[in-house]
């Protein structure tokens, strides 16, 4: 069975070809401002890049905040639930997974069946989220994709203490014009994101193994800080930013 | 909806209602949380009124209250001091939670309404003494009335009034039973707009207007959609209608409620023999309690578990008031008692004005697909 799964998240849109446990491929894409053209977008491309037809597939999931903008979807769903399905899918061992994206941090314990036990997602504040980082690497004047090495050289990460991403920032600013080294700065900033992702994750509980998911689990600088944080192991699969839609395709094959 | 419209106008427009009210000579007496001995109010001949939160931005209150107090005292604050209450003759503070007292002085010392009281309301209800004590605050409560107001309360007023009381909590009891046997003949927004017209609209009105609407919920036929999960509600107060409806969208629907501006707002009746300042003080000892009061150390916890089996509750959600440090402190120790018995809960802090509603109907549809 051919499944598709849409995800379109705040920043990036990720799709995934699933035929019955092999992933055919992935995609991901800005999001822009038409959600609706995202997803049709995203899907276009990757079965053009597959050489496959629409017809081919059999179910679509789509989900992410946009998934109720997918219109050819068969069914939306969360991508709480999807990222639960995504992990599962890669390893069956996992209970826990923290899925940080682009304006949402959520954190889901999974029961040895794959279905969500239990959640928690940051709610209204940017803090301990992609957009946060992608702040930051305004004010420091530097790539994002650059953050994770460049924090793992740093010798003592700086202190931020603010929690909203606005005094965040003008923190950093403070420490750039004191002249404290960008890797510190970094670290620092990651260590920021950790401990406010780290005291969501404690409400709803850690159990190993843990799978870190979503846009932010490629900064291998916040996966150590997470790591140190919680004091556990934390695994990242390649698929880690596409892992929603996945999920959404793995919850799709059982429509 | 439109045959509920006497209760939407006045949930969704208070002032305009209580305009009216003024108009024709009523006094108004505006008042935080249920436990405000409404039925001595009544008695005085003065209209009860719930303040809820404004429906504007607060920025005068600030000056006074804390941005980690509640957006319910910082908002009914908002619109004291923006002169939106200009309407009220006074208004009443219970002693209950922390915020509710610090709210009570800031008001005294920086508003102008003819009438003012707190109801300093014992703390723990299950020892000897609380039952005379509760007595001699509410006895209390009616002679400043009486005072300040210059009315003179007498028993029989107070025994029709506590008489009117429990025909509107009676019946409203009646509709959330109803609602539970048959979650679809109303809608959530439909509950929501009568619970909050009930602490708003004239109580001898709605003495008589709610058995109609029993009338009119029982003649319709409930749906065969089985389908639907049903959650109950915890916490403090819900004045957010667009909850119901996100929870409805997600595949749910809400069969029960503990909250302040719910259950604990109409359960238990108050007793018709004896000495009616006796009797309403012993309601609110036998009433189920509120964080901010004390019965046992299980009372809160057995009694959310005993709403999950009576109504067939397959979820619960705690809808907590952010800064609501009475009901944050109870959380851990009601999730426990839900976990203990396999019973799935979600927690969501929430704030006027609502957060967008993408988040919501995430988190909503996420816990319904767990249940």
């Amino acid at each position: 069975m051919i499944t598709a799964g849409i995800d379109i998240g705040s920043i990036t849109a990720k799709a995934v070809v699933l035929s019955d446990d092999r992933m055919l491929g992935s995609k991901v894409a800005f999001s822009g401002y038409n959600a609706q053209q995202a997803g049709k977008g995203i899907f276009d491309d990757l079965l053009k890049e597959l050489e496959m037809d629409a017809s081919s597939i059999e179910k679509i999931v789509s989900t992410g905040y946009g998934r109720n903008s997918v219109t050819f979807a068969d069914k939306a769903i969360t991508e709480i639930i999807c990222h639960g399905a995504g992990a599962y899918y890669l390893n069956p061992e996992v209970r826990t997974v923290i899925d940080v994206g682009g304006q949402d941090s959520k954190v889901l314990t999974i029961h040895s069946n794959g279905t969500v036990k239990d959640f928690a997602m940051n709610d209204k504040c940017a803090a301990g989220t992609g957009r946060f980082l992608e702040v930051m690497a305004r004010a420091m004047e530097s790539d994002l994709d650059d953050f994770g090495p460049l924090s793992l050289r740093s010798g003592s990460p700086s202190k931020i203490s603010s929690i909203c991403t606005v005094f965040a920032e003008s923190e950093v600013i403070s420490l750039i014009a004191k002249g404290e080294s960008r890797e510190n700065i970094i670290a620092g900033i990651h260590e920021s994101v950790a401990s406010r992702i780290s005291s969501m994750a404690r409400r709803v509980g850690v159990k190993e193994p843990v799978m870190m998911t979503g846009g932010v689990a490629r900064n291998i600088g916040v996966v150590r800080a997470l790591e140190r944080a919680l004091g556990v192991s934390i695994e990242v699969s390649e698929f880690a930013q596409v892992n929603g839609a996945l999920g959404a395709a793995v919850m799709a094959v059982n429509l | 909806m439109e045959k509920l419209s006497d209760f939407y106008e006045a949930a969704l427009d208070t002032e305009k209602y209580i305009r009216n009210l003024k108009v024709k000579g009523k006094r108004i007496m505006g008042y935080m949380c249920s436990y405000t001995p409404e039925e001595i109010i009544l008695a005085a001949g003065i209209h009860p009124l719930r303040l809820f939160s404004t429906k504007g931005t607060i920025s005068l209150a600030d000056a006074h209250l804390q941005a980690y107090s509640c957006s319910l005292a910082r908002g009914v604050l908002e619109d004291a001091l923006a002169g939106r209450l200009d309407f009220l003759d006074g208004a009443v503070f219970p002693h209950t939670c922390d915020t509710i007292q610090r709210l009570s002085d800031i008001w005294r010392l920086n508003t102008r309404f003819a009438f003012f009281a707190d109801v300093v309301l014992p703390v723990k209800l299950d020892t000897e003494s609380a039952r005379q004590y509760m007595e001699d605050v509410l006895r209390k409560f009616k002679g400043d009335l009486e005072v300040g107001m210059d009315v003179r309360i007498t028993d029989a007023a107070l025994k029709q009034s506590i008489d009117t009381y429990n025909r509107i909590r009676s019946s409203l009891n009646t509709i959330y039973e109803l609602r539970s046997a048959n979650p679809d003949i109303l809608t959530g927004s439909d509950l929501y707009a009568i619970v909050k017209g009930s602490m708003i609209m004239d109580r001898e009105y709605l003495a008589k207007r709610l058995p109609e609407v029993i009338e009119m919920f029982k003649e319709r036929t409930p749906s065969t959609d089985t389908e639907k999960k049903r959650i109950i509600l915890t916490g403090s107060i819900c004045d957010q209608p667009d909850i119901y409806t996100v929870f409805e969208k997600a595949g749910g629907v809400v069969v029960w409620d503990d909250l302040c501006t719910g259950s604990r707002y109409f359960e238990g009746l108050v007793g018709t023999g004896g000495d009616p300042i006796a009797s309403i003080a012993n309601r609110y000892i036998e009433r189920p309690v509120c964080p901010a009061k004390h019965t046992s150390n299980t009372a809160r916890g057995e009694r959310l578990l005993e709403a999950v089996r009576k109504h067939n509750a397959q979820g619960v959600v705690f809808l907590l008031m952010k800064f609501c440090d009475p009901h944050d402190f109870d959380y851990p120790y009601l999730k426990e008692f839900l976990d203990r018995d396999n019973i799935p809960s979600m927690l969501l802090q929430i704030e006027d004005p609502l957060q967008s509603e993408g988040q919501l109907l995430t988190r909503f549809e996420t816990f319904i697909h767990m249940l």
